[in-house]
């Protein structure tokens, strides 16, 4: 009778309290319904596929004293193939804003495809008001809450980049869950674990980082990437956005050196 | 829920200047039922060493068995008092035998050194992962609290009177804010001439 | 009917199976203390998930009015959305009712938000610090279905455990063994250096806190903010 203290009272109903249990808040079964365009089966019992397939690994941005800078290298992946070798990650969106997307790129693309028609609705109001990248991220920050609430994400990570109406640079990221933050430096996939510790390592404290340094670190943690990261290639791209100009520059390539691969023993 | 905090219960340990002090609160249970108030979970091994377990009751029992067993015969072979320090280091070998099947406790040994009377204390996980800081250790179903308390009460030298006053707010403030731990608690402050045994009245809900 | 299984064509090589989780824990945590005219409250400003640090630099510490904080952490996008619903709803309030939501009113409200999503929770901690209609501190706290409580002290989030019996013994006077009229009366300085003291300790041993402490002021005339760096690592 001591023993099953806890198993001898059920629930009062579904997931919910136990008379005389512990609570436990997350633990206990799913009870979240999938939606009904994940579970209902087309012609021939076929479902949907939620996972990722096509799939971009990392980006980086970094904030600058009068702007942003963001970098992606330019594959895209099927499971471990290299895929597509020269796909673009970073995009201009208008003259205030640059988006580095990773993670599935058909989701990318399909959101893309909604940030651009966006784009136009703002041409056509013709009121000189355009969208600011703090706008974008929010309203990422929207989409993606409400997809992952439906349980069916859309599995990215995207950067955003930008200048706002005063000149202000503003760097964030906005991940599958809706997570969002701003930081002068933010990294997406394995460049969190690579490129973010060295951006950090060389903040100066009392002030930002110029463009020119932006533009080093840039490089070289691309390059670091592309040593480190079996998902990563050597061709880049680099998303600029100040308040004079906005464009993606490249693609460039890494300063490979394969030259210590000789000195490697006892493999 | 896990085995180790099946029956509740906690113990933490101090390092003061000169002494140690060692507490445990009362409680023994089955889950969220008391069945009684008046277990100790800290032993007293040797003549300045104590040893507290906290985790499975029933593991509790057998390991400080199986433990003094195996002090007695170091002791009787080497005709000399076992320090705290190869004691941890022989408790912590126990409970790695039994790496693939161990024993649901986690110890905790304070004491002094029977001839340079040097302050030890030491803690480990159920397969003898041992820890010898030189502030505090805890262990039991409230360690997070016990942290939280510890870490701000705690300061160097403290001498044997405000050591028992900082464990002992440490221990029940702690275990005040867990439902598995308390029902009264038990201090010990370990000094080269005396040892001091106090018991402590606390809330009982 | 054939099943999609019979397809082996079908099955593609490049999918990456996992099963998607809603919710992430992003640490961080929060102590509110309210005083006779005053209530204080401070959080981290440490954004996380498992062993990856975002961002050394998020403020969890919500400026809802002119006499109210809500400090909440937990999955940080829910964070967002539910602190976005309770600006939205507070506007609202404003407008039907020409004037501001009182800090009562908004504890009430902040519960019943939470409780809508009672089969979907809000996976936060969240702690209201304000003062109320009549200039005395108040702090309510929360769990993460709506279950609202009111109190003098709280401590929330990753560190919650650790902190609590700290505010316990020192600022609820707790296993001391005073009497009613020996409680000493809690200052601004004493609220404000205590939780400093306690972010200090949680940093130590929690590691989803730290970086630095924020700390608002909340008085009937104003709010003030103070910073603090912790440890970094």
């Amino acid at each position: 009778m001591l023993n099953n203290y806890q198993s001898s009272g059920y629930p009062l109903w579904s997931n919910g309290p136990t008379p005389g249990g512990f609570y436990n808040f997350t633990g206990g079964q799913q009870t979240h319904k999938l939606p009904s365009e994940l579970v209902t089966e087309g012609p021939y019992g076929t479902k949907r596929n939620t996972s990722s397939i096509t799939t971009g690994s990392s980006v980086l941005g970094i904030r600058f004293d009068e702007g942003v800078m963001i970098a992606a290298d330019t594959l895209v992946s099927y499971g471990s193939l290299a895929r597509y070798q020269d796909i673009h990650r970073v995009f201009k969106i208008n003259n205030n804003i640059i988006l580095g997307g990773s993670g599935d790129f058909a989701d990318i693309q399909s959101i893309k495809r909604n940030i651009d028609q966006k784009m136009i609705e703002d041409q056509y109001y013709d009121d000189q008001i355009t969208m600011k990248p703090k706008e974008l991220s929010s309203w990422l920050t929207r989409v993606l809450y409400g997809r992952r609430s439906r349980m069916n994400p859309l599995y990215i990570d995207v950067v955003v980049g930008g200048v706002d109406k005063q000149g202000v640079p503003f760097l964030g990221n906005v991940d599958l869950r809706g997570r969002a933050y701003e930081d002068y430096v933010v990294a997406t996939g394995f460049a969190r674990h690579l490129a973010l510790p060295l951006v950090r390592e060389r903040k100066p404290a009392d002030r930002d980082f110029t463009a020119q340094e932006a533009s080093d670190l840039i490089r070289k943690c691309m390059e670091v990437l592309y040593y480190r990261d079996t998902r990563n290639m050597s061709k880049y791209t680099v998303g600029v956005c100040t308040t004079s100009n906005c464009l993606v520059e490249g693609p460039y390539n890494v300063n490979e050196n394969w030259t210590f691969a000789a000195n490697i023993k006892g493999y | 829920m896990s085995i180790l905090s099946y029956n509740g219960g906690c113990v933490v340990a101090m390092r003061g200047k000169e002494c140690v002090a060692i507490a445990t609160d009362h409680r023994f249970g089955v889950q969220a039922q008391t069945i009684s108030t008046d277990f100790k979970k800290v032993f007293h091994i040797a003549p300045r060493m104590f040893l507290g377990l906290t985790g499975l009751q029933t593991d509790i029992l057998t390991v400080r068995d199986r433990l003094m067993f195996r002090k007695n015969l170091y002791e009787t072979r080497e005709n000399r008092e076992m320090a705290p320090k190869p004691f941890s280091a022989m408790l912590s070998s126990f409970l790695y035998e039994h790496r693939f099947g161990p024993y649901f406790v986690e110890p905790v040994v304070a004491g002094l050194h029977p001839k340079t009377l040097e302050p030890f204390i030491c803690n480990m996980d159920l397969i003898g992962c041992p820890n010898e800081p030189d502030d505090f250790v805890v262990a039991g179903t409230c360690a997070e609290q016990l942290y939280g308390m510890c870490e701000t009460l705690w300061r160097p030298n403290l001498d044997p009177d405000q050591l028992f006053e900082v464990i002992s707010q440490s221990m029940v403030n702690a275990f005040d804010r867990d439902a598995m731990s308390g029902w009264g608690a038990t201090v010990y402050v370990i000094e080269k001439d005396k040892i001091t045994e106090r018991s402590l009245q606390t809330r009982m809900d | 009917m054939n099943k999609f299984e019979q397809f082996p064509d079908y099955q593609v090589p490049g999918v990456q199976h996992h099963d998607f989780s809603p919710y992430e824990s992003n640490g961080g945590s929060i102590v509110a203390i309210a005083g006779e005219d005053f209530a204080v409250i401070a959080a981290d400003t440490r954004l996380s998930s498992g062993y990856n640090i975002h961002t050394r630099t998020q403020n969890k510490l919500f400026k809802l009015s002119e006499n109210s904080v809500l400090g909440s952490t937990g999955c940080w996008s829910d964070t967002l959305s539910l602190t976005g619903l309770l600006k939205v709803r507070m506007q609202m309030y404003e407008h039907t009712h020409l004037k501001v939501m009182s800090t009562d009113a908004l504890a009430q409200m902040l519960s019943i938000t939470m409780y809508n999503r009672r089969f979907f929770p809000y996976y936060v901690s969240n702690i209201l610090a304000g003062v109320d209609k009549d200039g005395k501190g108040v702090v309510y706290s929360y769990d993460p279905i709506g279950h609202c409580e009111r109190a003098t002290y709280r401590a929330g989030g990753t560190a919650g455990p650790l902190l609590q019996p700290v505010l316990d013994n020192q600022i609820g006077y707790k296993n001391q063994n005073l009497s009613q009229d020996e409680l000493p009366k809690l200052s601004i300085d004493r609220a404000v250096a205590v939780a400093f003291d306690t972010f200090i300790s949680a940093a130590e041993r929690d590691i989803y806190t730290g970086d630095s402490v924020i700390i608002n002021i909340i008085t009937k005339d104003e709010i003030k903010s103070q910073e603090l760096p912790l440890r970094k690592d």
